[in-house]
């Protein structure tokens, strides 16, 4: 479908890529990023927008580099809907395939398809777009963008202003739209949880470069270098050192505290490894219960320090005795209400091995190498 | 607090209502010399009739050629990058602050040129022509045409473009459609005061086209002339029109300003 090959761009001191990704047709991919990582410079380079320094954007096996927008059969909808103002909502819908040339039946039934999935029949025949809700405008402009019949839609957070009960019907129409038409979706944005929940696969961009590409799961539990690591809001990344390598298989790192981790290929001891674990995955261990053996290694015993409320969800920040390592527990209210803790209690908590990723850090820069 | 707010809002109104009385003594003070009978008796003559008709049709030439000339050359400067950029749009400010003589006798000079002097031959000449007083107020307002349009370009979201670009516009398909039209009143308001500027211009058009009367002599430079022979009737007459005409032009440009996108 799109294929991107050694892709550069720049605008002023910002330097995007060097960029390779590839997209199934049909396919839904997520990138993702912090604030100025460079998506829609990457979006625009893509669509033509931007002349790229070097490199090579093939779609459906063509090269497209040098092609001007209008001619890459792109469908766009940027943050801002950028909708016409000086005309009314269906031609505003239409004005792509009077632009594309479409049949007029077609462009009608297209039309009217749309106007059915996206809900718009209470505001077909409105006059003018700026007197339509924020939810109104992105149905609008989503229409607009899939009534010419793209193979391809750049989505560059198109829900980032939206409120979260709109935000989510939208979600699922996005959804749907990739499943029943087919299209295939390239959508950057900053907001994790949309990220995870639309996306097949997810790209993480940091500062102009693809930092990892892989499926949701292995995004969040295995994130390949400490950057990725700490965007996704990983709590506990402990850097430790790699004192053993078991014949079973496993790495026994040390800090402050002792871990047993799974092993991974091309470490040696002495190497500085940071160990990860998401706040969700810390098993705290319940009092006069039987421990199971999954949980036998990497067993602590902790005291409460902190509790954080987050709606449906707490933040227990617990300290390892006789150590200065703090961690994070992430739980359901109900499990919370269960438990009963206060600061000051004391617990035991298990660190499961399966649980725990660990990335090999480069002594030698900030950033990390990839670890698989 | 309420206090201190009545003498900032008085320090603020006060030059406000002094402006507005010194301007309503500048134009009351034609009354005194104003009379019906005489502003009817003066339209009725041949040269006020031939320099309101050269006015007319002269500044609506100039603001045609500028505003054509500035719309594509205001939309490079606006949304086109390329080197010496800032340097050319500073140097196309040069007639806005340049004075209106200096324009002229420029204008003048640059017919001994070879480009001028291939000009004339091919028989546009500049002195007491129609093309003379074009030529002049084009020069004079080609530059406020520019930066005037500029602004408008600028104030269309350059996303609005892009969509469009990506919906199958070419450059040229989403300039017509969706730029120009979202841009249309600032356009307006731009031919609007180009042409309010044309037409009072004097200083470039006496330099390069003179002040014969039914031939360059304009309504500005028919002031002029009246009340260089003390001819007041002749001088308050055109003085009026001028105003009912500045007048018409500032609640035209005030409604396009106002009206809702």
């Amino acid at each position: 479908m799109i294929k991107l090959k050694h892709l550069t761009a720049k605008r002023g001191d910002f330097s995007l890529g060097p960029i390779d990704l590839e997209l199934e047709e049909g396919s839904y991919l997520s990138i993702l990023g912090p604030s100025g990582s460079g998506k829609t410079l990457f979006l625009e380079t893509c669509m033509g927008l931007l002349e790229p320094r070097s490199g090579s954007i093939f779609l459906n096996d063509k090269d497209v580099t040098e092609f001007t927008p209008e001619k890459r059969q792109i469908s766009y909808l940027p943050q801002d809907l950028a909708l016409f103002p000086h005309l009314d909502v269906r031609a505003n819908i239409l004005f792509g395939g009077k632009q594309r040339k479409l049949d007029d039946k077609l462009s009608q039934t297209r039309l009217s398809d749309l106007i059915d999935l996206l809900d718009l029949h209470s505001i077909i025949d409105r006059h003018d777009v700026n007197t339509l809700s924020g939810g109104e405008k992105q149905r609008v402009a989503l229409a607009r963008a899939l009534l010419p019949g793209p193979s391809l839609l750049f989505l560059d957070e198109p829900f980032s202003a939206l409120d979260a009960n709109i935000k989510r019907q939208l979600q699922v129409k996005l959804r749907e739209i990739n499943q029943q038409l087919g299209v295939t979706i390239l959508h950057v944005t900053h907001d994790q949880e949309e990220a995870f929940m639309l996306g097949e696969r997810i790209a993480v961009m940091i500062d102009g470069c693809l930092r990892q590409i892989g499926s949701p799961d292995e995004i969040y539990y295995r994130p390949e270098s400490l950057e990725v690591a700490r965007f996704l809001r990983n709590q506990n990344i402990y850097e430790m050192t790699l004192t053993k390598i078991d014949h079973d298989g496993f790495l026994h790192l040390e800090n402050d505290i002792k871990l047993k981790a799974p092993a991974f290929q091309g470490v040696q001891v002495g190497d500085q490894i940071a160990a990860v674990i998401r706040a969700e995955e810390v098993v705290i261990i319940r009092p006069n219960k039987p421990i199971g053996p999954e949980l036998q290694d990497n067993l602590f015993h902790c005291v409460l320090e902190d509790i954080l409320a987050f709606g449906g969800t707490h933040t227990l920040t617990v300290c390892i005795a006789n150590s200065s390592v703090t961690i994070n527990i992430e739980l359901p209210n109900c499990a919370m209400r269960d438990f009963g803790f206060k600061i000051g209690d004391e617990l035991q908590i298990s660190l499961r091995q399966r649980s725990l990723w660990s990335i090999k850090m480069d002594t030698n820069k900030e950033s990390t190498d990839v670890a698989v | 607090m309420l206090r201190r707010d009545s003498v900032f809002k008085l320090t603020m109104l006060l030059p406000l209502a002094l402006l507005a009385g010194y301007f309503l003594i500048l134009v009351s003070s034609q009354t005194a010399f104003f009379s019906l009978d005489d502003f009817i008796t003066q339209l009725g003559q041949q040269d006020i009739r031939s320099a309101i008709f050269l006015s007319l049709i002269a500044a609506t030439a100039s603001t045609t050629i500028a505003v054509i000339l500035a719309i594509p050359a205001a939309y490079a400067l606006a949304r086109i990058n390329f080197p010496g950029k800032r340097l050319l749009d500073t140097f196309i400010d040069l007639p806005m602050v340049l004075t209106p003589i200096a324009l002229g006798t420029l204008i003048l000079m640059s017919w001994n040129t070879a480009i001028g002097r291939l000009l004339s031959d091919l028989g546009l000449t500049l002195p007491f022509t129609l093309a003379g007083v074009i030529l002049a107020q084009f020069t004079v307002i080609v530059a406020i045409s520019v930066r005037m349009l500029k602004a408008s370009f600028e104030q269309v979201d350059l996303r609005q473009e892009q969509v469009a670009r990506l919906l199958g516009c070419s450059a040229f398909g989403s300039f017509l459609q969706i730029t120009l039209p979202l841009a249309r009143r600032g356009i307006l308001a731009a031919i609007i005061l180009t042409w309010a500027r044309a037409i009072g211009e004097f200083g470039a058009t006496v330099m390069v086209a003179g002040t014969a009367r039914g031939q360059t002599a304009t309504l500005p430079s028919s002031i002029y002339l009246a009340m260089s022979m003390a001819d007041l009737p002749k001088a308050v007459t055109l003085v009026v029109i001028l105003i009912v005409i500045s007048l018409l032009v500032l609640f035209g440009l005030r409604m396009i300003t106002e009206t809702k996108a």
